[in-house]
């Protein structure tokens, strides 16, 4: 397929990017600890999609001390915490909001925040009361660059769609096992700003297995990312001024060897494809 | 070593990688153990006390009572007139060690490096190179707390971090609620604005002496250098330097080989301050020992004891066994000797745990020459009586000076 350049920049990456056992798998130089990963990882790649901050609420100074190991033009999308999505208290979640603010506003300081990334779970379906947080979370978090996933199938309709694209958050793209009840893999352009998209992998036999090393152990192959490229993200990319791809398939560094080949892909359709300097010569499966 | 490197005496194919260490924390154990059993204690002060008689002291607090000023070892009396309407309960070390050992069992899945606290709803959790089965550290820490919490109601705070000192401060800092996450290569940042009084190895005294010099926060310390804290803690100075800077080594000692496991403890009511019941406690605590000990052909080559005061303080003695022994002769020659050197002060006693911190096999050797020695014959005399409570109970003999005679 041959695609005129686009003035679409897209920045391809990995959900998360401190894995020891990436260290293993020779995405990592050996010997390779914590603290020397970012360094290297904005070496090959222009972002990252932070996931510890599901998990911990994000502390500024550390957020801020990360930041400065990175590249100058390497960006970060940061996931809202559990406390507002999976684990959300009534009376609680708006002082929770104004934490997750604070803990990442270096990042909204020095421009370097591509999007928050609202991650619904598959118990969050479109019921009213849903509806009514999910509107007044998305208000709260205004004037953020906001992408929302959802996993449960209840919200794939156009009054959703047109919902999102009037407050003007994307709606994650997002590729995972055809399983019922999960979130349909579509292309839905919400927000002119900027696309994203989430490949998690296909395993559908570990999908609900409640471990991540079986939910996310997947490997794409070319053919299946080339259709993701034809399908979804060129239509995404022709009304969006940005692209943000990540790739969740942690287990053994398949989501960075997959990215890498998203990132030829993606070259070689004609897009512009930003990132570290030695992500444009992504030869071999980790090439050095 | 680095901060948080796999020590010498850890697995041996992950000797000097990076370690991984997740802690849990339930804060106010007892507390959280009663409201377990009895929801209607949540949301409400709650005073768990030693005994359970007017001079009773504070064993743990709610959060609730906390903020009332209550405060741990704190007179019973005194509390409630701080808290008229704190709800007080004794404590229960059984159903304490029950939650223990079904947390225990809980981590135990994701690690055989489990370290259990004594009664006090700690663990740590080591599980370095587990990630290519669990997933990804604080994957699984979360998921150890959401068990956790799902399971058994409690609502631990945890951490992860490259050591079990910077884990342990990091629950420190976030409690009552919370997560903190510190990650490999952070840890002197983390700690450098922690105060003194949170970082475990350092002690009160030392704390104090380091305030004297204006030094309050862990980074203020690491700053001053080991060579000028040699000049005044001498040999300390680099226990102290490697702690403000959450350098630690020691490893998570999984359960099993913990020699303090190895032990009794008996909580008392009461005034306590008459030499003759308390040994008798004593020996009830060394007959409990040494059954253990047999059951498993070792003898307690060390024995140790700490005695907990009335008013809050305690005093910690370890003596060697000479010859090591199971008998339980043997061994209350010993811990009365370590009573003696322990119990110094004009102050009732609050509580004793008694441990075995060192064994070895037991002694099977027979003398050369002449017949069965002293200390064999008390062996003897031991395993005979275990045969005849294995067959008719435990009560069915018992030694003369339990009677409350002389002891």
């Amino acid at each position: 397929m041959t695609q005129p350049k686009h003035v679409c920049r897209i920045r391809v990456g990995t959900s998360g990017y401190s894995y020891n056992e990436w260290v293993e798998a020779g995405f990592y130089p050996p010997g390779t600890a914590g603290a020397g990963m970012l360094p290297h990882y904005s070496s090959v790649f222009g972002i990252t999609e932070l996931n510890y901050t599901w998990y911990q609420m994000p502390r500024a100074e550390a957020v801020d001390r990360m930041q400065k190991t990175a590249g100058i033009d390497f960006m970060f999308a940061v996931k809202l915490t559990r406390t507002l999505t999976h684990e959300i208290e009534a009376k609680k979640w708006e002082g929770e909001v104004a934490r997750f603010r604070d803990g990442i506003a270096p990042l909204v300081q020095s421009g370097r925040l591509a999007a928050v990334l609202v991650q619904l779970p598959p118990f969050f379906g479109r019921t009213p009361a849903n509806r009514r947080y999910l509107a007044a979370l998305l208000e709260s978090l205004e004037p953020l660059p906001v992408a929302v996933e959802f996993r449960n199938d209840s919200w794939a309709t156009q009054r959703v769609f047109d919902g999102l694209a009037g407050r003007n958050i994307a709606m994650a793209a997002v590729d995972a096992p055809d399983l019922p009840g999960l979130f349909p893999p579509l292309g839905v352009l919400t927000c002119p700003d900027f696309f994203y998209v989430r490949f998690h992998g296909r395993n559908a036999a570990g999908w609900r297995s409640g471990n991540m090393q079986s939910q996310f152990d997947y490997d794409y192959s070319e053919a299946e990312l080339a259709g993701w490229v034809e399908d979804r993200i060129a239509t995404m990319a022709a009304g969006a001024k940005a692209g943000f791809v990540f790739f969740n398939n942690h287990v053994r560094a398949q989501a960075p060897n997959n990215a890498r080949t998203m990132i030829r892909l993606l070259s070689g359709s004609g897009f512009a494809v930003a990132g570290g300097p030695r992500s444009q010569a992504a030869r071999g499966r980790f090439g050095t | 070593m680095d901060a948080g490197q796999v020590p010498e005496t850890g697995c041996a194919g992950l000797r000097g990688r990076p370690r991984t260490v997740v802690h849990l924390n339930i804060a106010d154990f007892a507390v959280a153990v009663e409201r377990q059993v009895d929801p209607r204690l949540r949301d409400r002060p709650v005073i768990v006390a030693a005994g359970a008689d007017a001079r009773s002291v504070v064993h743990d607090m709610s959060e609730e009572a906390y903020r009332a000023g209550i405060r741990k070892s704190m007179p019973l009396r005194a509390a409630l007139r701080r808290c008229r309407d704190a709800a007080v309960l004794p404590l229960h070390p059984d159903r304490c060690a029950r939650a223990m050992s079904a947390l225990f069992k809980e981590a135990y899945a994701y690690s055989p490096l489990v370290e259990t606290g004594r009664m006090d709803g700690h663990l740590f959790v080591d599980i370095t190179g587990t990630g290519r089965i669990f997933g990804p550290p604080v994957d699984v820490a979360w998921r150890m707390y959401r068990a956790v919490k799902k399971r058994f109601g409690f609502v631990p705070i945890w951490s992860v971090a490259s050591n079990k000192l910077v884990a342990k401060v990091a629950t420190r800092l976030v409690k009552p609620v919370g997560e903190c996450v510190v990650g490999e290569g952070e840890e002197s940042e983390f700690m450098a604005p922690v105060l003194l009084d949170l970082v475990p190895g350092i002690r009160r005294d030392e704390s104090i002496r380091l305030a004297g010099f204006n030094l309050v926060r862990a980074g203020q310390v690491a700053a001053v250098g080991k060579e000028h804290l040699e000049t005044v803690f001498g040999v300390r100075a680099k226990g102290i330097h490697d702690a403000v800077r959450g350098v630690d080594a020691v490893p998570v000692i999984p359960a099993g080989s913990d020699p303090e496991a190895i032990g009794a403890s008996r909580m008392m009511g009461g005034d306590r301050l008459e030499i003759r019941p308390v040994e008798r406690i004593l020996y009830e605590m060394t007959e409990e020992i040494g059954a253990y000990l047999r059951a498993r052909q070792t003898a307690a080559r060390t024995l140790s004891i700490c005695v907990f005061y009335a008013d809050g303080m305690q005093t910690c003695r370890k003596l060697s066994v000479h010859p090591p022994s199971a008998s339980d002769a043997g061994l209350f020659e010993t811990a009365r000797t370590l009573l003696y050197m322990a119990w110094t002060r004009r102050v009732r006693l609050a509580g004793i745990h008694l441990s075995c911190p060192g064994t070895t096999a037991r002694r099977h050797q027979l003398e050369l020459f002449g017949g069965m020695d002293a200390h064999l014959r008390r062996d003897a005399l031991s395993d005979a009586v275990d045969r005849v409570r294995g067959r008719f109970g435990a009560g069915s003999v018992r030694m003369g000076r339990m009677l409350g005679g002389a002891a």
